[in-house]
């Protein structure tokens, strides 16, 4: 783009060039929906609560029924929207750029597969009170898997291309998920009781829980962020990385740990919901290009930004029922992909 | 070549007679061999259970098995992408949704009319996956872009109605998901078997289309394919084989995933060798799996979509393991 590359970063947006100054003003307004978006879907429910009211709840709690109801239930749950929707999305925006597949998600290191059979297998074994349960056992059923995952893909000399990894993944996923249909198929209670979960579902978040991964997910933010033109060297392949003086074995290493806590985090949160981490990405590349510097940022909001959208219109739509967020996602948010998927789609790939 | 194919084969003969001996009730090998040489002498209830419950049902599992695994091999072909199969172009979200639909659903459907709902569903997605892919030719990766699209609407459907579905509903359509051939008899049998034989010859004669796309298509374009003509022909073969085997047996995903890949480490790349060992990997497969999912917890039953993935991963994961110090 710009034809002379320059020897550090830019100090000010002041010096972007003209279609990266676009980009900033994209991801400002991003940024600025955010909020609003989640201020509004705070005061959606089956009491509608006044926006003014909302802010007041959140700077000066009076302990009045509108305030309870949104410091224990429309706020953690929006936050854990927010939340588990940017991680997801920046952490299927890495796994892309590390295994150069289009297909890979935060799900292809095995992640909501090892969740979710964590969870099943503490429903079977400690019955359904154990409830609270929930986040913990996703949390370390996913790090085990995707460590276990990562492992297995890494076995013997350096590898030049990342397929091992990625075959080890699906495999390690599709075993995962039929141990976990096994346990389904002779146990109804847990089936009953499980299946709202393994949709994605926001409902019933505490705030304690969102406290509780909140650190995980500010560190793989955080990590992020100062590694993204790594990642974006990671995404041209092996050969030419090496070639650019990086090692692409500790990159995709140190890749696979930021997912794992980002992801295993969100999944814990929100269940495994599988689309924001795969089509988010997506969206972004085709919208915005491929430089991995926007991209990241750009699927953390995006992915937020739907997230809370996707709840609050399956809330808005369905008041009193406990409708999966992951559902009401796919179902916006699938056929403007396909359309963006039709169009910008290149010839020659 | 040869030496692996003959002991695929013995593999396969091994489990069959395997297969026909252990069950509900065991058979001796002596009563089989009654059976199968001298009908005459034969009592007649070994004779129903091995020619009217066994046989069919391992008939069934080696069709299926090596259906899915060739659907695999086109698969990863055509779309160059190691974790490519049959599932890619829609085949399973399809049924998958159309048997959710007829299941909980729909009333009182006929449960004879199940796997030709799965049939329609997965060629439908197939075929809305192609034509919304097509832009003056279908690249793969708009395939595969527009194939997760239009698969996560289809998989959220079927979330919507398995959420809020009746619970005996739901838990009956997870059985049939998850891929089995409890229902085997011969009229299925026959029905795929004919089926199948027109797609396998005309895949198996494609052999060297399939090695020159998976060059890339302007490669092959250079060497005189014309390669949008040989994509949606073969995107048209990989639905009706995979197709036929979905509605025939449930969604068994892992076959057409893994048989290829492990063929590959077998004998290389070319399809000439790649299409009849991974067929008979596949077949393997779903018949040990079957024998082993009804056999290891009796009187219970697990599907063989299951027992599959369940003893097919950590095989895998050796193959990972011994080849280790071999670039991929």
């Amino acid at each position: 783009m710009t034809a002379k590359v320059p020897l550090k970063r830019p100090l000010a947006p002041l010096f972007l060039s003209g279609p990266d100054r676009l980009r900033l003003s994209a991801l400002l307004v991003c940024l600025c929906l955010l909020p609003v978006a989640a201020l509004w879907s705070v005061g959606i429910g089956t009491t509608r609560i006044p926006l003014p009211e909302v802010v007041q709840a959140v700077l000066a709690f009076d302990g009045s029924r509108d305030h309870l109801v949104i410091m224990t239930i429309r706020l953690p749950r929006v936050l854990a929207g927010l939340l588990a929707g940017a991680a997801l999305a920046v952490s299927g925006a890495i796994m892309q750029a590390m295994t150069n597949n289009p297909l890979a998600s935060p799900g292809l290191l095995g992640v909501n597969a090892g969740a979710a059979f964590a969870v099943v297998l503490t429903l079977t074994v400690f019955g359904a009170g154990a409830a609270n349960l929930f986040i913990w056992s996703a949390f370390a059923g996913a790090g085990t898997a995707s460590v276990l995952v990562y492992l297995a893909g890494s076995i013997g000399p350096a590898q030049d291309s990342p397929v091992k990894l990625v075959l080890a993944g699906a495999i390690m996923s599709a075993f995962l998920m039929s141990l976990t249909t096994a346990v389904l198929i002779f146990d109804q209670n847990t089936l009953d009781s499980v299946r709202l979960w393994t949709a994605g579902s926001l409902t019933g978040r505490t705030m304690g829980q969102v406290r509780t991964v909140a650190p995980y997910m500010l560190a793989g933010f955080v990590a992020t962020a100062v590694f993204s033109r790594q990642f974006m060297t990671l995404s041209l392949g092996a050969d030419v990385s090496r070639t650019l003086g990086q090692n692409p074995i500790v990159w995709r290493g140190l890749a696979a740990l930021i997912v794992i806590l980002l992801a295993g985090s969100a999944v814990a949160l929100a269940g495994p919901i599988g689309f924001v981490g795969l089509v988010v990405p997506h969206i972004v590349r085709l919208s915005i290009g491929i430089d991995y510097k926007w991209i990241l940022p750009f699927a953390a909001a995006g992915g937020a930004l739907l997230v809370v959208l996707a709840d609050t219109l399956s809330r808005l739509l369905f008041p009193g029922q406990s409708f999966p967020v992951g559902i009401t996602m796919a179902l916006i948010g699938a056929p403007f992909f396909v359309w963006l998927a039709r169009g910008r789609t290149q010839e020659t790939s | 070549m040869t030496r692996i194919v003959i002991v695929l084969l013995i593999c396969i003969a091994g489990c069959m007679l395997a297969g026909l001996a252990h069950g509900d009730v065991a058979l001796s090998y002596a009563e089989i061999a009654t059976v199968l040489l001298q009908p005459s002498k034969a009592a007649p209830h070994v004779q129903m259970i091995i020619y009217d419950l066994r046989m069919p049902r391992l008939l069934l599992s080696i069709l299926v098995g090596g259906a899915l695994a060739v659907a695999g091999v086109v698969a990863q072909a055509i779309m160059r992408n190691p974790l490519a199969e049959p599932g890619i172009l829609g085949i399973n979200s399809g049924a998958a949704l159309a048997i959710m639909i007829v299941i909980v659903g729909l009333d009182n459907v006929p449960a004879h009319l199940t796997p030709w709902a799965g049939f329609l569903g997965a060629s439908v997605m197939a075929a809305t996956i192609y034509g919304l892919s097509w832009r003056n030719g279908a690249s793969s990766l708009r395939i595969i872009l527009i194939g997760i699209g239009l698969s996560s609407m289809a998989g959220a459907m079927t979330t919507t109605l398995s959420t809020f579905g009746e619970i005996m509903d739901v838990q009956r359509a997870l059985i049939w998901l998850a891929g089995s051939v409890y229902h085997a008899d011969w009229a299925s049998v026959r029905t795929l078997a004919l089926w199948l034989v027109a797609p396998l010859a005309l895949t198996i004669v494609s052999a060297r289309m399939l090695d020159l796309i998976q060059l890339g298509d302007p490669v092959a374009k250079g060497l005189g394919q014309r390669v949008n003509l040989v994509r949606a022909l073969m995107i048209v073969l990989c639905t009706l084989i995979s197709g036929a085997a979905v509605a025939a047996a449930g969604l068994i995903g892992f076959i057409g995933l893994v048989a290829p890949h492990l063929a590959r480490r077998l004998v290389g790349p070319m399809h000439r060798r790649l299409l009849p060992v991974s067929a008979l990997i596949g077949a393997l497969l779903v018949l040990c799996a079957d024998i082993v999912g009804r056999t290891v917890m009796v009187p219970a039953q697990l599907p063989a979509g299951l027992v599959v993935a369940l003893i097919g991963a950590p095989f895998f994961g050796f193959l990972l393991w011994r080849h280790r110090h071999v670039t991929a």
